[in-house]
C-alpha cells in the first residue's frame, strides 16, 4: 500500500506538471482526489490495513493528499499568472492614444482676457458692461471730447441712421457705470468690443477688443494708478518686467500717460512696446456725470480717480508673437490648435 | 511732424545731447518719437569735384570713364554709370576710404578693366533726398575740393507725434522752447512771435473787412511791391526739403518756412489779381471755388472764406485759390497773417476732405500773439530773397483774442492728485516758471499763474497739475496699491457662467471662434433665431454692413474657411453679443452661444475605421449636457431657405435657443463633405436653469426594479409624445422611463414602413420597502394599459 501511494503521488505530480489549463487541472483533481479518484479509493482501503501499520499508512495517505492538493494550488496560481501575463501581450504602448471627442481650445483672445480679468479681480476690480451701440453723449460728450473732435465723424466712426454710433472705445462703460453708481468707491473693469472705421489689414481690425478699468474714490492719486498698473503688467509679463509711463493726451484723463513695457522678442534686443493708455479722470468728466445724474456724488473737489484701457488683440499678439491681427478673426483651426491648453 | 535737428539747433545748442538722449527727452515730454533718420555724410572724404571730360568705357556700353578735378591738383579717373551729367558739372565725389550711409566703404579698384579711384554720388547714396536717377548735380558756384558736409551738413530727422493738446509744438521754435524749458538750455536767435517791431495800422474798410469776427478775430495784410519771384536760395530749399516739403517758388517757400519755423500759417496773394480789398466772410451756399490743388470745392454758409470785392479767393486757413496764387510772374503780393478759430477750420476741412499743413495748425489752435510776428518774419525774408518794397505798416483788422487767462493752483490738491506729498511749493513754482508761466502771486498753499499765449491748453488747475506730472515724471511718484472689496454683480456672474461654458466646450473638443460682429448682407440668411440685425449707416465695405443678429453666420464662414483648408471634422463655438432691431425702433443687445458641428463624432484613429458622422442628435446631446434641466425640442413650422429641421429648444416655458441642419444646397456651397448642424442659445436663458445652490435629495434606501417594454407605433409618432405620456404618469411606484431602442425599416421587411418599434425601460421603487415582484407587475400592467389607451401603440407582450 505504501508503494502504491508513492507511485500514485508520482503519477499525480506528473499529471499536474502536464496540465496546461484550468480544465486539465480539474481533471487531475477529479482523477486523484475526486469521489472516485484513485487516492480516495486507496483511502477507502485503510480499514483493511493492519493496526500496527495504520499509523504509518495513514500518515502517508495524508502526505500524498496534501502534496497533490498543494500541487494543484501551486499549478493553478502558475497558470493564472501565465494567463495574466498574456493580458497585455502584443500591446504597443507607444501608439497614440485615442482622443474621444478630440482636443479643442479656447480662443487666444479669451485666454488673455481671462488672464487679465483674473489678475485684476485679485486686486478688487469687479466686472462691468455697457452697450456696444452707444449714444454720442456716452461715447464722446461725457468723456470731455469736443463736438468737433476729429474722431467724431463718419470717416472714423460707424453711425446708425438714428444718430447712435458703435462705441469707439470701452471708455463709454466708465460713463455707464458712474451714471448708475449708488455710492463710491467704483472699482471696475470692462472687457468688450469697440469699433473704428479702419480698413482691415495686418495691424487693424474694424471691430477689436479692449479692456477698460476705472477706480474712483476720495483722494485716488497718480501713485495708485502707477502701483496698480505696474503690478498688473508684471503679473501678465513676469515679475521683472520694466514698465514706463510716457506723458500723453486723452480728452477724458489729465494727466494722461501711455504705458510701455520692455519685452524681448525672440533673438532681438528688448524694446519698449506700447501697451496701454491711462490717466487721472478729468474733472470735466465728473462734472458732466453730476449734471446727468442731478446730484454731486462725484464732487469734483474731493473725488478723483484713474482710468486705463488696453487693447486685448494687441496684448494677445505681443504675448504670443502673432504677426498678423487677422489670424484672430479667421479662426483657422491650425491657428487655434496652437493655443490648446 | 518732421523736425530737423539742424534747424532746431538754430534755436538752442543741443550738442551736449546724443540722439537717444534727445529721443528720450522728447518721449518723456509727451512727444512720441515715431522715427529717427540720420541724413547726409559725416565723413570729410566726400568732396565737391568737377567733371572735366568723359568718354565711353572701352568694355561697357553703360559706363563712362571720367576725368575729374577734386581740388588736389591731380586729375582723378572715375568710372561712372550715371548719364545725367555734362563736362563742367560739379558733383559730390567719395574718395577712397569714405564710408557712405549704410556702412559702404569706397575703395580704389578697376571696373571692367579700367581704373576707378573713387565714386561720384547721387543724393540718395549720400542719404539726402530721393533717387533722381543720376548724380547729384551741385550748384555751379560750389567750391571744388570742399568737403560735401560743409555745404550739406549732416542732419537728423525726427518724426514726431504731437498730441492734439499741444499745437504750440508744431514748429521748430515751439519745440525748441519746450526743450529749453525741460533742459534749462538757453534759447538763442530770434523769438519772432514776441517782438514784432512793425507798426500796425488799423485797416480801412476798403482794405480789410471782417464780417465773421468770431471765426476770424484778427486779420493782417502786408503789401510788398516789386518782388521778383524765382527759385529759393539753396539754404531755404534745403530746409524745406529736409522736412519733406517740396520747394515751389521763393514766396511760397517763405510762407512754408515761417509756418515750420514758428507755427504761423500765412498766405500770399498775387495782389494784381485781387479786385479791391479783403473781405473775411462766410461762404455763400453752394458757392464753387477752385483751389490751389486744382480741385473745385462746393462751399456752404458755415465755411469761412477770404474774398475780394467780387469773389472768394481762399478757403480761410485751409487753402488759397488757383486764380490769385503767387506765380513766377507775380510782382506785387499781399501777405496774409491771421488767426482763424479752430472749430470752423476743422469743420470745413473735414467736410471738404481737404487738409493742409495750414488747416492742421489752425484747427488745433495757433498762438494769436504771433500773427504779426509771423507777418514780419515773412516780410523780412521776402525782401531779402525776392526783393521789392514793403509798405512800412501792416494793416490790421480786428484784435488779438485773449485765449488764455490766469489759473489758480491749489498746491495741496496737486500733491494729493499726484501722490507726491513731499513736493515743495518752491519745486512746483520752479517747474511752472521754467515752462514759461508767470507767477502773479502766491500764498501758503495757493499760487496764481499767468499763462503764456501759446499754451492754449492751460486753462484749469488740473492742466497745471498735468504739467507738473509731465516734468517730474512718474519715476518720482511712489507706487501705491489699494484693494477694495467689490461686490459681485450681474456682469461678474455672467462672465463666470460664460467662461464655464467655454471651458466645458473646449474640453469636449470644440474650438472657440471669434468672428467679426459686423457681417455682410449676404450672410444674414444664415442667421438663426429670426431676429433682424442692426444696419450701419456708413459701412466700410459690403462685407461688413450689419451688426449680426445671430452668431451662426460667423461660424459658417469659419467652417467654410477651414473646409477650404481640407478640414472636414468641424467643432466650433462662439460666445458673444448679437444685435436685434426692435419692432418699435431702437435695438437690443444680448449674449448668445452658437455651436456648429459637422463630420465624424471623434477624430480618425489608427484603431478601426472612420467614426460615423455626427447627426443632429449629437448636437442635441451636446446642448443637453450644457443645460441642467431637461431639454425639449419643438420643431418649427417653417424653415428658412438655408436650413432644415429648424427647431426651438425649450426648457419648460423658457426658450433656450434654436437648432437646425444646414440645407444640403447651402452645405454644397461651402463644400461641406458631411451634414452641418448649428445651434444658437440665449445665455440668459441657459443661466436661469442654474441659479442658486443645488438642493440635496435623499438617496433611495430600497432598490428599484425595472421592466422593459417594446411597442410598435406609427413611424411619425414623435418621441416627445411618448416621453410626455410617461412624464404624466402618477402611479406611486413609478419613478421614470427611458427610451433604449428605436427601430424602423425603410424597406418594410422587418416592420411595416409606416411603423417603428420603440423600447423603453421603466423603473419602479418604493420609499418604504423592497418591492415584491407582484407589486411591480401590477403597476407595470396598469401603466401599459394606460399607454395603449393614450397612444396609438401596440405593446409587444
Amino acid at each position: 500500500m505504501l508503494t502504491q501511494l508513492d507511485s500514485l503521488k508520482t503519477a499525480a505530480l506528473a499529471a499536474l506538471d502536464a496540465a496546461q489549463d484550468e480544465s486539465a487541472l480539474e481533471a487531475v483533481r477529479v482523477n486523484f482526489l475526486g469521489k472516485k479518484g484513485s487516492v480516495t479509493a486507496l483511502s477507502q482501503g485503510m480499514k483493511d490495513v493492519p493496526v500496527d501499520q495504520k499509523k504509518e499508512v495513514g500518515a502517508k495517505l495524508n502526505d500524498v493528499r496534501t502534496a497533490i492538493t498543494e500541487g494543484i494550488d501551486t499549478k493553478k496560481l502558475a497558470l493564472q499568472a501565465a494567463q495574466d501575463a498574456k493580458a497585455v501581450e502584443g500591446i504597443d504602448i507607444t501608439l497614440p492614444g485615442r482622443l474621444g471627442a478630440g482636443v479643442g481650445a479656447l480662443h487666444p483672445l479669451t485666454q488673455i482676457r481671462d488672464l487679465a480679468i483674473r489678475t485684476l479681480r485679485r486686486m478688487g476690480f469687479a466686472l462691468a458692461e455697457g452697450p456696444e451701440i452707444e449714444t454720442e453723449w456716452h461715447c464722446f460728450d461725457a468723456l470731455n471730447t469736443p463736438a468737433d473732435h476729429p474722431a467724431r465723424n463718419e470717416k472714423d466712426t460707424f453711425y446708425l441712421p438714428d444718430g447712435r454710433l458703435l462705441r469707439t472705445h470701452t471708455s463709454s462703460v466708465q460713463i455707464r457705470t458712474m451714471e448708475a453708481a449708488k455710492a463710491l468707491p467704483i472699482r471696475i473693469i470692462a472687457p468688450g468690443s469697440a469699433y473704428r472705421r479702419d480698413e482691415i489689414d495686418a495691424t487693424h481690425l474694424s471691430v477689436f477688443n479692449q479692456l477698460e478699468g476705472l477706480y474712483v474714490n476720495q483722494d485716488v492719486s497718480l501713485g495708485d494708478l502707477k502701483g496698480t498698473l505696474e503690478y498688473f503688467f508684471r503679473e501678465i509679463f513676469g515679475a521683472g518686467t520694466a514698465v514706463r509711463f510716457r506723458p500723453h493726451f486723452f480728452p477724458f484723463t489729465e494727466p494722461s500717460f501711455e504705458i510701455d513695457v520692455k519685452l524681448e522678442a525672440k533673438g532681438k534686443e528688448a524694446r519698449w512696446i506700447e501697451i496701454a493708455g491711462c490717466g487721472m479722470v478729468d474733472p470735466a468728466v465728473f462734472a458732466e456725470i453730476n449734471k446727468a445724474r442731478g446730484d454731486t456724488l462725484f464732487d469734483p473737489d474731493t473725488t478723483t480717480g484713474f482710468a486705463f484701457g488696453l487693447g486685448l488683440d494687441r496684448l494677445a499678439m505681443i504675448m504670443h508673437g502673432i504677426t498678423d491681427i487677422r489670424h484672430l478673426i479667421e479662426n483657422d483651426v491650425r491657428f487655434l490648435q496652437q493655443f490648446a491648453a | 511732424m518732421q523736425v530737423s535737428l539742424s534747424w532746431l539747433s538754430t534755436h538752442l545748442d543741443l550738442s551736449s545731447y546724443t540722439i537717444p538722449q534727445l529721443s528720450d527727452l522728447l518721449t518723456f515730454a509727451g512727444v512720441e518719437v515715431e522715427g529717427i533718420e540720420e541724413r547726409g555724410v559725416a565723413t570729410d572724404k566726400v568732396v565737391v569735384a568737377q567733371i572735366q571730360s568723359f568718354e565711353q568705357h572701352p568694355n561697357a556700353d553703360k559706363l563712362s570713364v571720367c576725368q575729374v578735378d577734386d581740388g588736389s591738383g591731380t586729375p582723378r579717373q572715375i568710372v561712372c554709370g550715371a548719364k545725367n551729367f555734362k563736362a563742367g558739372d560739379k558733383v559730390p565725389l567719395a574718395l577712397p576710404g569714405a564710408v557712405l550711409p549704410g556702412g559702404f566703404t569706397i575703395k580704389e579698384g578697376k571696373l571692367r578693366g579700367v581704373d576707378s579711384l573713387g565714386m561720384m554720388c547721387s543724393g540718395k547714396e549720400l542719404g539726402i533726398g530721393e533717387d533722381t536717377g543720376g548724380l547729384l548735380i551741385m550748384a555751379a558756384d560750389s567750391p571744388i575740393g570742399t568737403p560735401f558736409n560743409q555745404l550739406n551738413p549732416a542732419d537728423v530727422l525726427f518724426d514726431l507725434e504731437i498730441t492734439p493738446n499741444r499745437p504750440d509744438l508744431l514748429s521748430h521754435l515751439g519745440l525748441a522752447r519746450e526743450l529749453a524749458a525741460l533742459t534749462g538750455l538757453p534759447l538763442k536767435g530770434e523769438r519772432h512771435h514776441a517782438n514784432s517791431s512793425t507798426k500796425a495800422k488799423a485797416a480801412a474798410e476798403e482794405q480789410i473787412v471782417i464780417k465773421a469776427a468770431e471765426a476770424c478775430p484778427i486779420y493782417t495784410a502786408r503789401i510788398i511791391k516789386g518782388v521778383k519771384v524765382g527759385p529759393s536760395p539753396e539754404w531755404l530749399r534745403r530746409r524745406l526739403e529736409s522736412i519733406g516739403l517740396r520747394p515751389i517758388n521763393s514766396i511760397v517757400d517763405i510762407t512754408n518756412y515761417v509756418m515750420m519755423e514758428m507755427g504761423q500759417s500765412l498766405h500770399c496773394f498775387d495782389m494784381d489779381k485781387l479786385n479791391g480789398g479783403i473781405v473775411v466772410r462766410m461762404a455763400g451756399e453752394g458757392e464753387k471755388f477752385l483751389a490751389l490743388d486744382g480741385q473745385t470745392y462746393e462751399l456752404k454758409t458755415d465755411d469761412l472764406v477770404i474774398a475780394d470785392s467780387q469773389r472768394t479767393v481762399a478757403i480761410a486757413g485751409v487753402m488759397g485759390g488757383e486764380e490769385t496764387g503767387v506765380t513766377e510772374s507775380t510782382v506785387n503780393v499781399l501777405l496774409e497773417s491771421a488767426y482763424f478759430a479752430p472749430s470752423g477750420i476743422r469743420r470745413t476741412s473735414r467736410r471738404l476732405g481737404l487738409s493742409s499743413d495750414s488747416s492742421y495748425r489752425f484747427e488745433r489752435g495757433i498762438d494769436p500773439q504771433q500773427v504779426q510776428g509771423g507777418s514780419e518774419l515773412a516780410t523780412k525774408l521776402i525782401l531779402s530773397i525776392a526783393g521789392g518794397t514793403a509798405e512800412d505798416v501792416v494793416q490790421v483788422a480786428g484784435a488779438v483774442p485773449a485765449l488764455v487767462g490766469e489759473v489758480t493752483l491749489d498746491e495741496n490738491r496737486a500733491r494729493k492728485l499726484l501722490g507726491t506729498p513731499d513736493m515743495t511749493g518752491d519745486e512746483i513754482h520752479a517747474i511752472l516758471e521754467k515752462l514759461g508761466l508767470t507767477k502773479k502771486s502766491a500764498s501758503k498753499h495757493e499760487s496764481h499763474w499767468g499763462i503764456p499765449s501759446y499754451r492754449l491748453d492751460l486753462q484749469r488747475q488740473v492742466d497745471l497739475m498735468e504739467e507738473i506730472a509731465r516734468v517730474i515724471g512718474l519715476d518720482r511718484v511712489p507706487s501705491r496699491q489699494v484693494a477694495v472689496a467689490s461686490p459681485v454683480d450681474a456682469a461678474d456672474r455672467t462672465y463666470d457662467f460664460a467662461m464655464g461654458l467655454r471651458q466645458t466646450l473646449a474640453s469636449r473638443g470644440f474650438f472657440e471662434a471669434q468672428t467679426l460682429r459686423l457681417i455682410a448682407d449676404a450672410q444674414l440668411a444664415d442667421s438663426l433665431g429670426g431676429g433682424q440685425g442692426v444696419a450701419v449707416k456708413n459701412p466700410l465695405s459690403e462685407d461688413h454692413t450689419t451688426l449680426r443678429p445671430s452668431i451662426v453666420p460667423g461660424l459658417i464662414a469659419t467652417a467654410a474657411l477651414n473646409i477650404r483648408q481640407g478640414l472636414h471634422r468641424l467643432r466650433f463655438f462662439e460666445l458673444g453679443r448679437v444685435f436685434l432691431t426692435l419692432p418699435k425702433g431702437g435695438s437690443r443687445e444680448e449674449e448668445r452661444l452658437a455651436v456648429l458641428i459637422s463630420g465624424p463624432v471623434s477624430p480618425t484613429s489608427w484603431h478601426g475605421r472612420e467614426p460615423q458622422a455626427a447627426d443632429i442628435h449629437e448636437l442635441v446631446g451636446q446642448i443637453q449636457n450644457l443645460t441642467r434641466t431637461p431639454l425639449e425640442v419643438r420643431p418649427a413650422k417653417e424653415n428658412s431657405a438655408n436650413y432644415l429641421l429648424t427647431s426651438e429648444l425649450r426648457a419648460g416655458n423658457r426658450i433656450l435657443g434654436w437648432i437646425a441642419q444646414m440645407h444640403p444646397a447651402r452645405a454644397r456651397e461651402i463644400d461641406a463633405r458631411h451634414p452641418v448642424y448649428v445651434a444658437e442659445l440665449l445665455l440668459s436663458a441657459l443661466r436661469q436653469g442654474s441659479t442658486g445652490p443645488t438642493k440635496f435629495e435623499e438617496l433611495p434606501r430600497f432598490p428599484g426594479m425595472t421592466r422593459d417594454v417594446a411597442m410598435e407605433v406609427p413611424a411619425d409618432l414623435p418621441h416627445a409624445k411618448v416621453a410626455a405620456f410617461f412624464a404624466a404618469q402618477k402611479h406611486p411606484l413609478f419613478v421614470g422611463a427611458e427610451v433604449f431602442d428605436v427601430f424602423a425599416d425603410p424597406s418594410g421587411t422587418k416592420i411595416a414602413k409606416d411603423r417603428k418599434s420603440i423600447a423603453w425601460t421603466l423603473t419602479y421603487r418604493s420609499a418604504e420597502k423592497t418591492l415584491e415582484t407582484a407589486e411591480v407587475d401590477a403597476a407595470h400592467t396598469a401603466i401599459l394599459t394606460a399607454l395603449e389607451k393614450t397612444l396609438p401603440a401596440t405593446v409587444r407582450r
